[in-house]
């Protein structure tokens, strides 16, 4: 459990993270998702002391990280991969961090079973690959066998079997009953990851809650569908609250009315459908829309909301 | 629909508590973190290449002494302050640069590596963590110069009996000295880790520990010879050194400015003010500022 009230850091002039309250709630995989340079970082920074609030506050599992008698059973933290020395090997470093808290060399074997370094583990840090690295970061942050699992960007230069296998464990920590907050500015690893989403942009929060209902709350559902008479099918469904637009490959798009009351009030007027689908948002639209205007680094032309065209793709995929 | 069916899994087990977690006795101590940098100071190349290199310079110098001891000059009779010299100069002058460099590698090695984050997340009170490798690195280079000033003298001792000039360890203020001189060797590790933690880079820590241990005798003793600048030189960290690692002079009392004598005990408390100004620095840095 993590609860930030008010929680803010100011570098000079610029803020960093704005005033920000929030709740992770054990048992389940909470994104914490934002482009570049949103505050994702400095968060989790504060989070576990590295960085000091301006304002605010924030405690881990009910009390400041700090006070904690056992800071790494009580939070688990992979906030920089390559946070080991490259002179050392992977197990001196595993050792070195579980002594401060009496854990000796068979828990640090556990860990880096689990990780799926054994071959490497006497090999010095400094000739790991980016993935080796992440799983060396993400081996220290379960040392403890801590309630809360923090993990800043986990699957970031690992290959597709690497991020399955931050997948699962996420999941599977969760499961257990722990508390999960995993950032990312990758949106397909958010969809299948967690369960509810904290999406960020300069600091404020942009959403909290639920994945399906941050995507139903930022965009809208439509029906998509194809008549062999269109433009009779548009006047039949003519309505208060009914918008029907076409669409250049001839398909009309509905919003107002369901898949259902569509293919009923067709039947009625005797227009023949040939395709009928309900089209929903997708997470990726959905965080196009919340973050539209709160992106830092932005390249020109990719701003604003997704093209209807990619609406209907992205969505075919999830359906 | 993938997402919804997570979303009932995850109510379903939020009620649960983690279901493992290791047993209690193990959480944060001190002797813990010591242990921890331990661990970390002996499974470094660089770090125990650094310590091995005191002794081994320590040793060199003493023995390259007391092998061209007869062109040099031998005394006429058996000298402690003679003795002292040759067994210690080797252990101290280098030593000395070489601890204040390990010092300064032990905490912006962290810095430079990211291993600081860890180290921090770990032991959240980070005084902790910088008395932790206080201690560690004290000792570890205190041990090494021991090390280096017995073997001296037991190596040397009969290149001195062949002249009829040994002098014992029960000697009058020798063991005193040869511990003063492997103190002195601790002080500067731990004189590097405090400008170390102060500046948090390699370059400019090594860079200052120099300077404060071999540059600014060097540039005291080319300043016009004013009164200030006699008592700032006797006073600096590497005339501490000096003082700790010889002989008292008998009458000659504490500290006399005037007359330019700095006592063994003198000494001591000169080196340990140094250090302990540049290790609270760092300890204030530490505390206050964003790892």
């Amino acid at each position: 459990m993590i609860e930030a009230r008010g929680l803010t850091k100011r570098y000079g002039h610029r803020t960093a993270v704005d005033a920000i309250d929030f709740t992770v709630l054990p048992g389940r995989v909470t994104g914490f998702l934002g482009p570049n340079g949103a505050g994702k970082s400095t968060t989790m920074r504060m989070i576990v002391g590295l960085d000091r609030p301006t304002a605010g506050s924030v405690e881990v599992n009910g009390r400041p990280y700090h006070e904690h008698r056992a800071p790494l059973r009580e939070v688990g933290v992979l906030v920089d991969a390559k946070a080991a020395h490259g002179g050392r090997s992977a197990y001196r470093h595993l050792l070195a961090i579980a002594a401060t808290h009496g854990l000796g060399s068979a828990r640090v074997r556990e860990v880096i079973g689990l990780a799926g370094l054994d071959s490497v583990a006497g090999k010095r840090v400094g000739g790991f690959s980016l993935g080796m690295g992440q799983r060396l970061g993400i081996a220290t942050a379960l040392l403890g066998d801590p309630a809360t699992v923090i993990l800043d960007e986990p699957v970031n230069g690992l290959d597709p079997e690497g991020v399955r296998w931050v997948r699962t464990l996420m999941r599977g920590l969760a499961a257990e009953g722990r508390t999960v907050l995993l950032s990312s500015h990758l949106m397909s690893e958010m969809a299948q990851t967690a369960d509810r989403l904290i999406v960020i942009g300069r600091g404020r929060i942009l959403a909290d809650g639920p994945i399906e209902d941050i995507i139903a709350g930022s965009t809208r559902s439509v029906t998509r569908v194809r008549a062999r008479d269109a433009d009779r099918l548009t006047a039949t469904l003519a309505g208060p609250g009914v918008v029907v637009s076409a669409l250049p490959d001839g398909a009309l798009e509905v919003s107002g009315l369901t898949a259902e009351e569509v293919a009923i009030a067709a039947a009625a007027a005797g227009v023949v459908l040939h395709e009928v689908t309900a089209v929903s948002g997708s997470l990726e639209e959905a965080y196009i829309a919340l973050t539209a205007g709160e992106v830092e680094y932005r390249s020109a032309g990719t701003a604003g909301t997704g093209t209807p065209g990619t609406t209907i793709t992205g969505t075919g995929a999830r359906r | 629909m993938t997402t919804i069916q997570k979303g009932t899994s995850a109510e379903r087990t939020a009620e649960n508590q983690r279901a493992t977690f290791i047993s209690p006795p193990h959480q944060l101590s001190f002797a813990g973190v010591l242990r921890s940098e331990f661990i970390k100071l002996t499974s470094l190349r660089s770090t125990v290449g650094l310590l091995l290199s005191i002794i081994v310079f320590g040793l060199g110098v003493s023995i390259i002494l007391g092998l061209t001891m007869a062109e040099a000059g031998v005394p006429a009779e058996p000298s402690v302050g003679f003795m002292l010299d040759e067994v210690t100069i080797g252990t101290v002058l280098f030593g000395q640069l070489v601890a204040g460099v390990l010092g300064v590698l032990v905490i912006c090695g962290e810095y430079s590596s990211g291993t600081i984050q860890s180290t921090l997340i770990a032991v959240p009170s980070r005084v902790r963590v910088l008395a932790a490798k206080t201690v560690v690195v004290f000792l570890a280079a205190t041990s090494a110069a021991l090390i280096a000033v017995i073997g001296s003298w037991a190596v040397t001792y009969p290149m001195y009996a062949a002249f009829g000039i040994e002098v014992g360890l029960t000697a009058p203020g020798v063991v005193f000295a040869l511990l003063g001189a492997a103190v002195y060797v601790g002080l500067s590790a731990v004189l590097g880790l405090g400008i170390g933690t102060l500046l948090r880079s390699v370059a400019a820590g090594v860079a200052t520990v120099l300077s404060v241990i071999l540059l600014l005798p060097i540039v005291l003793s080319v300043l016009p010879a004013s009164d200030l600048v006699r008592s700032l030189h006797l006073l600096s960290m590497s005339k501490a050194g000096d003082a700790m690692a010889g002989p008292a002079d008998a009458g000659g009392g504490l500290l006399d400015l005037a007359d330019g004598y700095i006592s063994p005990g003198a000494g001591w408390l000169v080196a340990v003010l140094w250090v302990g100004v540049f290790i609270v620095l760092g300890a204030i840095r530490l505390r206050r500022r964003d790892a």
